[in-house]
C-alpha cells in the first residue's frame, strides 16, 4: 500500500461528466493529479492537467505513477485497468459500476498474477481527510483522527462520520470497497492494512445484509487483526431480497424459487461478537463503543 | 435480464446442445397450423418458476385438445404473469433427468459448474445430490469431465453430458451470462441427451454489447420490471419490499441510507411502509445535481398515491448542490400542497364545494426533514397550515417520525 499524500496519480476517463467533476474538486482539495486519459483528446487539458491518449504516454511524460482512477464507461473498464497494469501501475480505483461480472473476473485473474491492488468496480474510492481525496467520497462530512472505516459504500460511512465527528472523533481514513457483488480487494486485505497503519487506531467496517461480512471474515478477524474493530451491519431489519454470492446459494435459490431459510445475518454477527468484534446496532452507538474500547487501553 | 424458455432455447441451439422441435404460439389459432407431429406438450412462457405445479404444462394428443389447452394457459396467470407466447414441443421420454448450471461465485470470483444426476422438479433430491466444480483457472474440457464423474456418471454419459457442459460454457463466457440452467437434460433409451428446458439470466450491464439480447429485452419488456437498466434516466425505486401495515414512508437518495433509517424505525418501535430510494450515479454517468430535484418530485408523488401513510421521513445526505437542490425541491412540493389545500378551503367557505364530502378525506401527512451535508441554514419558507419539520440529527428526526405517526 501506498498512499502518501506526493503519490502521483492519473484520471482515466478524465473528460466524461463523472470523470470531470470529480477530478477539479480532488485537484482542488491538493490531490496530486499529474495528468488524464482520454483517448483521441491528447494535448488538451482540464484545469491545466496535460491529457494524453495512452497510459504510457502519461508515464513517459510525468514519471511513475504510483495510482489510477478510472471514470471510463463499465463495458469499457477491463480495458482501461489492462491498459493501466502493462504501464506498470500498481494501485487501480475502479469508480465506474456495473462492469459486466466476468470482466472483473478476467481483470482480477490478471492483478493477481501482476500483484496489482483493485479497489471497485462501484467503489468511491479513499479518503485521508483533510490530506488526500482519490475518487467521489464527499470529504466534507469527515474530520481527521484515528478512526479508519471501510465499507462497501460511502452513504453509510458518512452517516457514521457524522455520529463520530459529534463525539470529536475523526477519521484516519476511509475507504469504499464497492457496492458491486464482485470486487476487488476485500474487507481482508483492507483490515490488514488499517492494522499496519500508523494513523488507525481502531477499525469499523460496515455491510449491508448478506454482503461480504460473513463467519468467516469474523474468523479472519480473531486470528490476524489486532487492532480493535467494530462492526456496523446496516439493513438487517429490513426485508429486502438479500443477494446471495456463492454458487449453491444462488443455484438453489433459483430451483426453489424461493430464498433459503438460513439465518446466516445472526451467525454473522454471533461469529464476529466470537472473535471480540464489537457490533454496533445504530450509527450512534459507535462513538460510545469506541470511547469505551479507548477508555480500557 | 431472465429469457423466456424458447429464447434460452434458441441460444442452446445455436451452440449445438440438441432440443426438441419446438414452434413458439402467440395465438391459439395457429396451433391449427402446427408443424411438430403430436403427442405435443404446451408449456406457459412466463418467467416465474414452478410453472408445472401451477398448470402452465400441457399435454395433448390432438388439435382439438390443443386448441382448448392454449386458450387455458394464455389465460392462466403465474405468480401473476400471463404469457404472451406459449411453446409448443415435442413429447419426449427421457429414462433420466439430470441438473446442470454454471454460475458466477462472487465470492470466489470464479465460474463454478454445478450438476446433480437427480434433476428434474423434485427440489429436495436436486439438491442433495448437488455437486461442484470450480473453474480454477482458464476453462479447458476436462472441469466439465470432472463435474459429470462428480455426479457418478459413468461411461458414454461421461463425454456425452461433459460436452453439453462444453457449450453451456461458451454461452455463459461469450453472452455475459449471469446463470445458465438446463433442467433437466433428459437422456433418452439409447443414452442421448436433450435440453427439456433451461434458464438464461444475462448480466445487464453487458446489455450494451450484445446487440442480439438487447432486442429479446426490448421484446419481453412489456412483462417485466427491470426495465430501469436501459431507461436514460433512473427512476425512484421502492426497495423491494412493502409493509402494507406500516405507516412511515421513508425517502432516501441512496440504498444505504434508506437501509440505515429503516433498521432506526423500526428498532424505535415504528413501522415503515416502505422506502424510495433516489440513486444519482448511474454506472459511470452523474447525473446533473438537478436531477436529484426532478427524482425527488417524482418519489413525492408516488408517495401520494399509496395509502395508509401518516408520516414522511425524507432522509438526504450530500454535498451542497445536492442538499440545495432537494430542499428547493420539497419546498416547491410542499407550497403547491398547501396551495391546493389553501383553495379547497376557500372553495368550501365560499360554498362552492361541499365540505360534507371531505369527511373521507385522509389526515395530511407528516412531513419530518433532514438534509444534512450543505449549509446549516434551514429553509426560509414556512408551512402554517401544514405539519413540516426540519430536522439535523438523525436519531431525532426517527423518534418525532415515529410518535407523529402513532398519533391517531
Amino acid at each position: 500500500m501506498n498512499w502518501k499524500p506526493n503519490s502521483k496519480i492519473i484520471v482515466q476517463g478524465i473528460t466524461n461528466n463523472l470523470g470531470s467533476y470529480y477530478t477539479t474538486r480532488m485537484k482542488a482539495y491538493g490531490t496530486n493529479i499529474v495528468a488524464g486519459i482520454c483517448p483521441g483528446k491528447g494535448g488538451q487539458h482540464l484545469f491545466d492537467i496535460p491529457i494524453f491518449d495512452l497510459v504510457e504516454e502519461a508515464i513517459e511524460k510525468v514519471g511513475e505513477v504510483e495510482t489510477t482512477i478510472i471514470f471510463v464507461a463499465p463495458e469499457r473498464s477491463l480495458d482501461a485497468a489492462l491498459e493501466a497494469i502493462a504501464a506498470g501501475i500498481k494501485q487501480i480505483i475502479i469508480v465506474s459500476a456495473g462492469i459486466p461480472p466476468l470482466d472483473m473476473v478476467r481483470l482480477l485473474k490478471k492483478a493477481r498474477s501482476t500483484g496489482t491492488l483493485i479497489l471497485g468496480c462501484g467503489s468511491s474510492g479513499i479518503l485521508i481527510p483533510e490530506k488526500m481525496w482519490l475518487g467521489t467520497i464527499e470529504p466534507h462530512f469527515y474530520t481527521p483522527g484515528k478512526v479508519g472505516l471501510i465499507s462497501r459504500s460511502h452513504s453509510v460511512c458518512a452517516e457514521v462520520a457524522l455520529a463520530l465527528n459529534q463525539a470529536q472523533l475523526g477519521q484516519s481514513i476511509v475507504v469504499t470497497l464497492g457496492k458491486q457483488r464482485i470486487i476487488g480487494s476485500s474487507f481482508e486485505q483492507w483490515l490488514e492494512i488499517l492494522d499496519r497503519d500508523d494513523r488507525t487506531e481502531i477499525i469499523v467496517a460496515i455491510e449491508h445484509p448478506n454482503g461480504l461480512i460473513s463467519p468467516t471474515l469474523a474468523d479472519f478477524i480473531a486470528k490476524k487483526i489486532k487492532k480493535p474493530t467494530i462492526a456496523y451491519l446496516a439493513g438487517l431489519e429490513v426485508p429486502i431480497e438479500r443477494n446471495y454470492i456463492d454458487a449453491l446459494s444462488i443455484v438453489t435459490t433459483q430451483v426453489s424459487y424461493s430464498v433459503p431459510a438460513i439465518n446466516q445475518e445472526q451467525k454473522t454477527i454471533l461469529a464476529l461478537q466470537n472473535a471480540g468484534v464489537k457490533v454496533a446496532q445504530r450509527p450512534s452507538q459507535i462513538p460510545k463503543l469506541i470511547k469505551n474500547i479507548l477508555k480500557k487501553n | 435480464m431472465d429469457l423466456l424458455e424458447y429464447q434460452a432455447k434458441e441460444l442452446f441451439s445455436k451452440v449445438g446442445i440438441p432440443i426438441l422441435p419446438s414452434q413458439p404460439i402467440a395465438d391459439p389459432r395457429q396451433i391449427k397450423k402446427l408443424q411438430i407431429p403430436y403427442p405435443v406438450v404446451l408449456k406457459s412462457q412466463v418467467r416465474a418458476g414452478g410453472r408445472g405445479k401451477a398448470g402452465g404444462i400441457r399435454f395433448v394428443e390432438n388439435t382439438i385438445d390443443a386448441i382448448a389447452a392454449a386458450q387455458y394457459i394464455f389465460n392462466l396467470p403465474i405468480l401473476g404473469q400471463y404469457p404472451n407466447v406459449i411453446l409448443a414441443e415435442a413429447r419426449y421420454n427421457a429414462k433420466e433427468e439430470f441438473f446442470l448450471a454454471i454460475v458466477l461465485d462472487y465470492q470466489l470470483k470464479r465460474p463454478v459448474l454445478l450438476g446433480s444426476a437427480k434433476g428434474g422438479v423434485e427440489i429436495e433430491p436436486l439438491l442433495e445430490n448437488i455437486q461442484k466444480v470450480v473453474v480454477e483457472a482458464d476453462f479447458s474440457p476436462f472441469y466439465a469431465r470432472r463435474l459429470v464423474t462428480k455426479m457418478g456418471l459413468r461411461g458414454k454419459l461421461i463425454q456425452s453430458v461433459s460436452a453439453i457442459v462444453e457449450k453451456m460454457y461458451r454461452l455463459f463466457v461469450e453472452k455475459d451470462l449471469d446463470i445458465i440452467e438446463i433442467n433437466p437434460l433428459g437422456v433418452g433409451v439409447d443414452g442421448e441427451v436433450m435440453a427439456l428446458d433451461g434458464k438464461i439470466t444475462i448480466n445487464s450491464n453487458a446489455l450494451v454489447r450484445h446487440p442480439d439480447l438487447y432486442s429479446l429485452q426490448r421484446a419481453n419488456n412489456n412483462f417485466t420490471n427491470d426495465s430501469q437498466s436501459l431507461s436514460a434516466l433512473p427512476s425512484p425505486q421502492w426497495l423491494d419490499y412493502q409493509d402494507e401495515s406500516g405507516n412511515i414512508a421513508i425517502v432516501c437518495n441512496s440504498l444505504g441510507l434508506a437501509l440505515v433509517t429503516w433498521d432506526l424505525i423500526v428498532r424505535d418501535g415504528g413501522k415503515p411502509r416502505g422506502s424510495l430510494v433516489i440513486d444519482r450515479a448511474t454506472k459511470s454517468e452523474l447525473l446533473p445535481h438537478y436531477y436529484i430535484a426532478r427524482s425527488l418530485n417524482t418519489a413525492l408523488e408516488k408517495l401520494s398515491e399509496v395509502s395508509g401513510i401518516k408520516a414522511v421521513l425524507i432522509n438526504i445526505l450530500g454535498n451542497e448542490e445536492i442538499t440545495g437542490s432537494a430542499t428547493n425541491a420539497i419546498v416547491d412540493y410542499l407550497q403547491l400542497l398547501q396551495q391546493k389545500a389553501a383553495v379547497k378551503q376557500l372553495a368550501i367557505e365560499e360554498g362552492s364545494l361541499d365540505g360534507s364530502d371531505l369527511g373521507s378525506e385522509p389526515e395530511p401527512l407528516q412531513w419530518i426533514i433532514r438534509i444534512v451535508g450543505g449549509k446549516k441554514d434551514f429553509p426560509e419558507a414556512t408551512f402554517t397550515e401544514m405539519p413540516v419539520r426540519w430536522i439535523d440529527d438523525l436519531e431525532e428526526a426517527v423518534s418525532q417520525t415515529i410518535s407523529l405517526a402513532k398519533i391517531e
